[in-house]
Formats: C-alpha cells, structure tokens, sequence
C-alpha cells in the first residue's frame, strides 16, 4: 500500500496498532456471512483520539473505513468490499463504568457480550438483548446491528436499551449523544440514528447502557407440533394472551434434526417444536404463566407437551437453541440466514409460506427463531458451487423477503441489512425514506467513507 | 487433480464445513492473549480455505498463525459446525515441515532426538537416586519435562510412590517424539519400540506415567499399540493416586487447572480432583474448568516458538486463580506448572505446584 499513508496510520495507532499481513488480510476479509473481501490494511486504535485521527485521515484521502466488532454478522457489513482500512474495535474493550444506583453501565464498543454478563451478575443485573452470538459478539456490533435476541419479545432489543454515546464522524469531529438519565425528551434523539446505522455514520467509540434487573426464577415448557401452522397459530395465541414469556422460540424439523447430530437431548423429530420460557420473581409467578403457555400448546393441537425442570437440560436446551445456525450450516456446504420478521398475527402464514417458497424453488430452507416476536430465522441450505441451485436460492430469499413485507413485516430483526439485503432495502422503505436515509448519511460522513456500499445508500 | 498438500486429503470437508461463525473466539486461548482474529481458529481455517481452493501457497507468512495454536482443543470442544482444528492444524504443519516452512524453534528437531534422545538436548538422563531395577511390578515413565526441566515435581511424585511403599522401577526412557507431531513432525517408530521393550523387559503389570502428554501416546499412538497389547495397564500418576490415602489433610484453599492433555483431550477430569479433596477439602473451582477450561499457552510448540504470547495466555489463566481466592494452584501436568510458574506476578501469592509435590510437603509437615 501507499507509503505515505501507511505512515500516517502507524503514527495514529503505532507500529504494534497497523497490520498489512496477509494473515490479518486473510481474516478481515469476512464476517459470518457469505462475503468476502480483502481489506488493503486493518488497525487496531485503543482511544476516541486515535478513532478520530484515523476517520480525519481517512476523510483527506478518501479511503473507505470498515469498523469491526468481533466479525458474527451474518449480513456482511463488516467486510471491505470495496477494499479500505478495517478499523478492528476489540482492543477497545474496557467497562468503563457500571452503576447499579443509575442502572447504567458504560462501555467501549469491543467489550464482548458475556463480559459484561459476567460482570454485572453478581449484582442481579443483566443487559438483556443476548444474542446467539454474545459469547464472542461485541457491545460496538450488537449496537451497529440493533442485535436481537431469545429475549426479543419480552425485553426488546439492543436499542430499547442505549441511553448516549461517543461517536467519531465522518469528517472527524467527535459527538456526544444522550444522557446516563433513564429518560429524556431533548432535542433529535442522535443516540438512535446510529443504533442499526452498521458503521455508516460514525464510530461509537462509547456508549452508555440502560441495565435490567435479572429476575431470578424462571419455568421451561416445549411442545411438539406434528403440523407447522399448529405451532405457528399456538405463537400467535400466546402472545395475545396477556401473557409475555420471556423466551418463545420455534424449531422446525431439519433444525430439530440437525440439533440431535451434535447433542445427547434426542428431541422428537418432527414439523415444529416450540420452546418457552416464563421469568419472574417468584416461582409461583412463572409457573402460573407457564400453565397459560401449555393451555394454548394444548388448544392448538401440540402433539406432546413437556416441562423442563432439570436445571442442566434446561442449559442443554438453551445452548443448542443458540448453536442452530452453525449446526445446520453443517449440512450443506453454503448457507444463507435470514432474519425476516412479521407481524406477531402473521406467524403461521410466514410459516407456510416458507415451505411453500422452498418447495415453489426446489430450495432446502431449516427454520427456527424467535417466534415470540415475530423474529424468523429461515435458512437456505446450498452449494454454491452448483450454480443453478444458487441462482434458486436467490430467488427463494427474494420471495422470502417479498413474503415478509407483505404480510407487514420487515427484512431483518436483528442482523441489518449489510450487503446481503442492500438490494432488497427498496421493497420496504418508500423513495422519500431513502431519500431521507441518504440524506442523513451524507449529512454526517460527506465523502461515504464510513463503511460505503453497505445498507445501499450509494446511490 | 491430486491434493497438492496432504492435509487438504484428510481435512477439506472439515474445514469446508467451518461456518465462519467465529464462536471459537470465545475460548481461543491465543484470541483471548491478543485479540488478533488472524490466530484464532476461525483466522486459520479461512487461511486453509484459500489454500485449499488454490488462491494461497503455504508460506513462510501464514507460520506466525499456524505455529501459533496450543493445540488445547477448546475451539474443537465448542464448535458448532464440528471442525476438529487441532488435528488439522498438526496435519498441516507436516505439510509445512515438509515443504520446509516449519517454525524456525523446531527446525532440526528430528536431528536432535536421533543424537540425544529426548527433545532439550541434554547429555545425561537423571535417575532422581532411583536405581533402575532389572524387574518390578510397577514401571515409572517420567517423560522429558519431568526428567529435564521440572526434577521437583518428578522427585516428589517418586517421594508420594516411596512413601506409599509401591514396587517400582525407572526405565531407560527415551522421547519417541509423540509431542512432536503437534509441531509438524511424527512419532519415531523406533524410538517407540525402544521404550515399549524397555518398559515390557521389567515385567510391570503397571505403568505409571507423570506426564499427561505421554499418556495421551501410550494410550492412541497407533506405534503403541503393542504396550497396550501387552495387557499391561497404563496409567497417569493421578489415576493411581486416586485410590491411595496419604493420611494427611490441610485447611488451605486449593484450586486445581486441567491440562488440556488429560482434561479435553482423555476426559480425566474426576481422578485429580477427589484426590485433591482428599487431603485438601477446601477445594475451589476456577471460573473455567474441567471441558471449559482455559489453557495455560504452553502447549503445541507454543511455549518455544511464541513465549511472550505463551506466557500472556498462563497470565489469564492466573488471573482466574487470582478471582477463586485459593491459596495453592495444582496441576497434573509438568508443563503446565512450568509455564503458569513462570508467569505468576510477585504480587500473586498463591502458589503453583503439581499435586504430587503439594501431598509430599504435607507428607514432610506432618
């Protein structure tokens, strides 16, 4: 690369902060997704400052910046498709502060998830929004993507939950938004258009948590459904019950499958399964909800009803629930997961109108996901090598998506939109919404050097 | 068209099937020490990806991540796609030995076990005032760390052995280079047959090893298959301490690390803790233990190649030793006291010491 700014970097971050090597290259060229490119260089700064130097530098000469968190996306907006410096965050990776008495914790973006579980469990407190990926996944990704979760329906998402921030422009100026109170109604509400904004509008470089209470009790039920609409109208039911579980998951039959290749807990092989999980103070509490749970399991036709109360299966359980993705990536050689999510009353017709795409473009797609919201996680199964099937697997997540918004729903819950659902962004938001969108990113990165090409506000 | 590489023979499927998921991050020990994505697993197995597609030579430049991996087997242990990246990170390195890109540490390797017989050079193999019996029920096999880097740990597993009056003799081992092969070399069929006939001439019923590596080769090394056809029962020094009552006990806080040798590599994990508990009831675990546990970096070449890195990931390990609040850190693997001995701060009172030497001082106490 060009001496020039190779200098230049190695003075922001120091020689031990800039990498060229090709095994760096290597790495940095992808996330979880199915993209691939290699960066001309990454670095790792360890303050704001050095943030700040590195996107002033960046905006002189025009060279795309790509943040990175821990690289589990699954949409691809963390690789440099357009070449660039990627801007690897984890070595931010301090808790800065955690208050119990302001019921915030403040962080640097490369704090990995389940650090900050681990930190704050022993005072009963937890960041909600956990996704599958929290063991590795960091705070800065999960903001970037408005991460989701098994906790979605209940406690909301990563942006239910971010009070402030520091953010680096595009231009280089450093930006504080929000506050460390619990509300406020002041001004544009900043803090919000970079949650979900995938690194296209600045660096966060801090931000400030809302943290929750953990309730401490909590109840396990699943239920098998021999027909996957049972299961899709038992969600539904659920969630207009008057109860909220705090985990309401589905399983379909190829992730129940694939699950029992890589675990002892030999679930029923069949249509749906659903998992639910009740929380709350005292057991008495969750029991009483996880009966109003099994009574609509029951009314719609659950072939077995089953609670789990053996606290090491319940884990297995959890633990496999969040392994799906690689699990059934085993099966075939490439996969593509969506994350489509619709309406809570529309989850049996999402559901129906998964099979029928898959059987409509002789496509494999497992389904699992966070029924509770309305969350999908439909994954197509293929070989990319075998062009033909690629091409229907690209018309199936057309249809998928097409599907979604039909029925009122959105692309992604949770993953973002990266590169692999650029092209779709127009299906859901209006020309005046992108006209907007587009507007807002030129307003705080004026040469598109913050992540460009991604979420397609381009053009 | 032929594999250009013997490694992509045996392993393309696995690493086709890596989904990129970068859970392994998680629990690479070499990740955690350095926050590089490029050395852990998921870094190494999209390197192996383009080389197996043909866009990347194996080259001098991908030594750094591919000699850098303990080989502890946590990755293996959580991946969700099943991608057993330690055995493909040996088989690669094979590849790499042969092509001549090896890790400069362990160049001439194979030089040096022909001429001195074990893997640190040394002249003279000590014999810890043990004369070496014609015949005895019980063999003892030290293996090299024991025998030429940690004595203490080897006389006090031979004190606890004398002091429980058990029959046994050293043998005239030699390194047969199982430990090698995680560095990109194999076993030496010879050396092997040596120590299988000089352990099979004692006429043990017993061999007792106190390294968890020579363990691990006495009990899969296909070249050992002829120990074990002996009838001969093989065991580690914590298994056959398991059953022993030492009549001492201590109210110290003990904690106890599982060699990823002994641990996630042969699943003894019950044998050193109930000895343990024995003598020492107030017994902690670390944050992460048995399957979970983290490595202490000295494994897989890591030690000799990388020893900043190395001793960076023992530091972690320490730091959890730090939060348990124990007093003394036992383990049952020699090189693993080395390193983790070698990277406690002074302000780190607690001690590190193999489990052997813990019972033996209270033995000297009492």
């Amino acid at each position: 690369m060009d001496e020039r700014i190779k200098a230049a970097l190695t003075e922001i971050v120091g020689p031990e902060g800039f990498t060229e090597a090709l095994i760096d290259l290597v790495s940095y060229a992808t996330d979880a997704s199915e993209h691939s490119h290699r960066p001309l260089c990454a670095v790792w700064p360890t303050t704001t400052e050095q943030v700040a130097a590195l996107v002033g530098l960046a905006n002189a000469e025009k060279i795309p910046l790509i943040p990175r968190g821990a690289g589990t996306g699954l949409s691809g907006m963390a690789v440099p498709h357009q070449g660039g410096i990627v801007v690897d965050l984890a070595r931010m990776n301090k808790i800065i502060e955690i208050s119990i008495e302001d019921r915030v914790a403040v962080v640097e973006p490369g704090v990995v998830y389940a650090t900050l579980e681990k930190a704050l469990a022993p005072h009963g407190f937890v960041f909600p929004p956990d996704p599958a990926s929290g063991k590795a996944a960091t705070l800065g990704g999960n903001l970037a993507t408005n991460a989701g979760g098994v906790k979605g329906a209940k406690y909301g998402t990563t942006k239910d939950y971010v009070l402030g921030l520091t953010v680096v422009l595009g231009d280089g100026q450093v930006m504080k938004t929000g506050t460390r109170a619990i509300k406020s109604s002041s001004g544009y509400d900043l803090t919000h258009l970079f949650v979900g904004s995938e690194g296209t509008l600045g660096i966060v470089t801090e931000i400030i948590l809302k943290i929750a209470p953990k309730p401490p009790q909590s109840a396990t039920a699943t239920a098998i459904f021999d027909d996957l609409a049972d299961a899709g109208r038992a969600v539904t039911q659920i969630m207009s019950s008057g109860i909220i579980p705090s985990v309401l998951e589905i399983l379909g039959r190829e992730t129940i499958q694939a699950i029992n290749q890589n675990t002892e807990l030999n679930l029923p092989e069949v249509d749906a399964m659903l998992l639910a999980e009740t929380d709350g103070y005292t057991q008495a509490e969750c029991e009483f909800q996880i009966n109003k749970v099994i009574e609509v399991f029951r009314n719609n036709h659950a072939r077995e009803v089953k609670r789990a109360t053996d606290p090491d299966q319940v884990a297995e359980l959890w633990k496999a629930r969040k392994s799906c993705y690689p699990v059934l990536a085993r099966l075939r050689p490439n996969f593509a997961l969506e994350d489509i999510t619709v309406p809570m009353s529309q989850v049996a017709a999402m559901l129906k109108g998964v099979q029928e795409i898959a059987a409509r473009h002789n496509v494999q797609i497992a389904t699992f996901g966070h029924a509770g919201d309305g969350n999908l996680h439909p994954q197509i199964l293929y070989d990319a090598h075998d062009r033909d099937e690629k091409e229907r697997v690209e018309a199936a997540a057309g249809d998928l998506f097409k599907l979604a918004i039909s029925l009122g729903g959105t692309l992604t819950g949770e993953h973002g939109i990266g590169l692999s659902k650029a092209a779709y962004m127009t299906l859901e938001h209006d020309p005046v919404a992108m006209a907007s969108m587009r507007a807002i990113k030129r307003l705080f990165d004026p040469n598109n050097i913050l992540n460009p090409g991604k979420m397609a506000l381009d053009a | 068209m032929e594999a250009k590489y013997d490694f992509t023979r045996k392993f393309q499927d696995q690493i086709i099937k890596c989904s990129r998921c970068g859970f392994c991050q998680a629990v690479c020990p070499v990740f955690g020490a350095t926050l590089r994505p490029a050395y852990n697993a998921r870094g190494k197995m999209l390197l192996l990806k383009e080389v197996l597609e043909g866009r990347l030579e194996l080259n001098q430049e991908m030594v750094e991540t591919l000699f850098q991996c303990t080989t502890c087997g946590s990755c293996a242990h959580n991946c969700p796609s099943g991608v057993n990246v330690p055995e493909i990170i040996k088989a690669v390195r094979r590849d790499m030995v042969n092509i001549g890109t090896c890790h400069p540490a362990f160049t001439g390797m194979n030089d040096v076990l022909a001429q001195y017989g074990n893997i640190y050079a040394e002249e003279e193999l000590p014999d810890f005032d043990h004369q070496r019996k014609e015949k005895a029920p019980v063999a003892f096999f030290v293996g090299c760390v024991g025998l030429y880097r940690e004595d203490e740990a080897t006389l006090a597993t031979l004190a606890l052995l004398d002091h429980l009056k058990v029959d046994y003799t050293l043998i005239e081992e030699v390194c047969c280079s199982g430990v090698l092969e995680d560095v990109g070399y194999s076993i030496n069929p010879d050396l092997a047959k040596k120590n299988i006939e000089t352990i099979l001439a004692t006429g043990a019923k017993t061999l007792i090893t106190g390294c968890p590596y020579c363990y691990r080769t006495f009990h899969f090394k296909e070249q050992y298959k002829p120990l074990r056809d002996s009838g001969i029962d093989i065991v580690h020094a914590s298994q056959f301490f398991k059953d022993q009552d030492f009549g001492v006990t201590t109210d110290k806080v003990v904690t106890y690390h599982d060699p990823c040798d002994l641990g996630r590599h042969t699943g003894i994990y019950d044998e050193p803790r109930a000895t343990i508990k024995k003598v020492a009831p107030n017994f902690v675990e670390l944050a992460s233990n048995r399957a979970n546990s983290l490595c202490c970096g000295a494994g897989g070449g890591a030690r000799g190649a990388y020893p900043a890195n190395s001793l960076a990931m023992a530091r972690r390990r320490l730091e959890e030793v730090e939060a348990s609040g124990a007093q003394v850190l036992l383990t049952e693997c020699n090189s693993c006291v080395h390193n983790l001995a070698n990277a406690k701060l002074r302000r780190q009172k607690f001690r590190v010491m193999t489990t052997a030497q813990f019972i033996s001082e209270l033995l000297e106490d009492a």
